[in-house]
């Protein structure tokens, strides 16, 4: 995470996602997967092909390309579907845009109630037996059961959660690199996944994006870095307010 | 000697002396400035790789002058409150903290019998000069303790001439002694953790004795805890001083 500054003096705090050998691996038509859309698998980081079985390498085989750490599957429009095989870059996302990022959460084992329920416990003196961090009363008398679903404690963490309507602020075509507002979930150095925002206000954003993907091999050449209008570039001097 | 056709041996000038300019040797040393080295963890390098051409764009266009904790400094930032936009504060750098781009230093001033302390981060874009009115280091890298001194050690002149630095390789420590208001202080600075050696402590024997209880003479010696930055400094001084001349 970095901070960046605005035109006007304030500070963001941002993270940094970087885009490394994302490939499509598979089309999916609205028919066979059954919803109502067609589907994209997309396959993140490069890995060894040798800690899984052949019977797991076969759809990277169709699409040529070597073993991914983590599947995912985005819902496309029809014409929006891209040919197999064809790596995606971070310039896929403009400055200025959206975007929602899902990743797993670190993980902090087995929790008390607590830490993972945010509960308040019980008073540290004034006479309490053994009884600091408890959940203290479970159900009432009528109920006569505990409803499925009572916070209680257990494994914590290491689930799939995601961050709404995040900014993206700059993009850094030459390493792949996504510059997104605020904080993600996980930890250092996990996979994460990225998508345009579903929120309503974020609709009418992205004003001209590429579409359905930016293709590295065809005639637009993008500077090194895309910065949003509201960044203070460092080429700049420093901010003045008349 | 053996000559060859029993003429003399022709005339060998001797060797050209090596003469090696300690001056120049020293000026590649050049001082770097510790947000630059990156910190002891996980994250992948290419992180502080892309910080640092951040870092080196802003130093192109704006001078951050080398200083150390101790030396007084004078800054102006821009402020859409004041009446001439710009704010100046001197005051002496009592830490430095951070790094990468979000490194800060903390200024420190006593402005009519108030203290006040403002954290500033140096790359940020409303900081419009940094002027060193006095370049010196003192006995440690954190003057935090300087809360707990008598007021006279941390105020210093806000129309302060800038003091010009005698040598230009050898910065002066000023070895002062500070001596402190009376016990209690905001933390018990006599404590072998802190390990300060600018403070005139006038506790009595017993008192000194008893702090040494909390030493841990086995952290020095825990090679987990080491952290050699000799080669990486190395090669970031070299990619600095690329940098910066192009």
């Amino acid at each position: 995470m970095m901070p960046i500054w605005t035109k006007s003096g304030e500070k963001h705090a941002v993270t940094l996602l970087k885009v490394q050998d994302c490939h499509v691996l598979r089309y999916v038509s609205k028919e066979e997967s059954g919803g109502k859309t067609a589907k994209l698998l997309v396959g993140g980081k490069n890995v060894s092909p040798f800690s899984k079985p052949e019977s797991a390498h076969e759809i990277f085989k169709e699409a040529g390309v070597p073993r991914k750490q983590k599947v995912t599957t985005f819902n496309v429009t029809d014409d929006a579907i891209i040919k197999p095989g064809t790596p995606l870059y971070a310039a896929h996302f403009r400055p200025g845009q959206f975007v929602d990022v899902t990743a797993k959460t670190i993980g902090k084992g087995f929790q008390g109630v607590v830490k993972r329920w945010g509960f308040k416990g019980q008073p540290a003196s004034h006479g309490q037996t053994k009884t600091h961090r408890r959940p203290g009363a479970v159900s009432t008398n009528k109920a006569a059961k505990v409803y499925r679903g009572k916070k209680m404690p257990g494994k914590m963490g290491n689930i799939y959660r995601t961050s709404f309507g995040l900014k993206v602020w700059r993009i850094n075509t030459k390493h792949d690199i996504i510059y997104v507002n605020g904080s993600v979930p996980g930890h250092t150095n996990c996979l994460v996944k990225v998508r345009d925002s579903k929120l309503p206000t974020y609709k009418d954003c992205n004003k001209n994006p590429p579409f359905p993907t930016f293709f590295a091999d065809g005639d637009e050449e993008l500077p090194e870095d895309l910065f949003d209008e509201e960044i203070f570039q460092f080429t700049d001097p420093s901010v003045t307010f008349a | 000697r053996v000559s060859s056709d029993g003429k003399p041996p022709k005339f060998q000038p001797p060797p050209k002396p090596v003469i090696i300019d300690r001056k120049t040797q020293k000026e590649e040393r050049r001082f770097l400035s510790p947000e630059f080295i990156p910190p002891r963890g996980r994250t992948d390098p290419l992180k502080y790789y892309i910080e640092r051409k951040d870092m080196i764009q802003r130093r192109k266009v704006f001078n951050i002058p080398k200083f150390y904790v101790g030396s007084v400094l004078a800054v102006t930032t821009a402020d859409p409150y004041a009446s001439d936009k710009s704010k100046r504060f001197v005051g002496i750098c009592i830490q430095r903290g951070g790094k990468g781009l979000g490194a800060t230093f903390v200024l420190r001033n006593v402005i009519e019998d108030q203290g006040v302390e403002i954290c500033y981060e140096l790359y940020s874009p409303r900081i419009q000069a940094i002027e060193v009115l006095k370049l010196e280091k003192r006995l440690d890298e954190n003057l935090v303790y300087l809360r707990d001194a008598l007021p006279e050690y941390s105020t210093f002149d806000v129309n302060m001439k800038p003091v010009p630095p005698t040598d230009h390789e050898e910065i002066p420590v000023n070895k002062l002694q500070v001596r402190m208001k009376p016990k209690p202080w905001s933390k018990r600075w006599e404590r072998p953790k802190y390990n300060i050696k600018g403070i005139k402590f006038e506790l009595p024997e017993h008192k000194m004795k008893a702090a040494q209880k909390w030493s841990q003479p086995w952290m020095e010696f825990d090679m987990l805890r080491e952290y050699n930055i000799s080669k990486i400094e190395e090669k970031i001084r070299k990619e600095l001083n690329e940098e910066l001349e192009k």
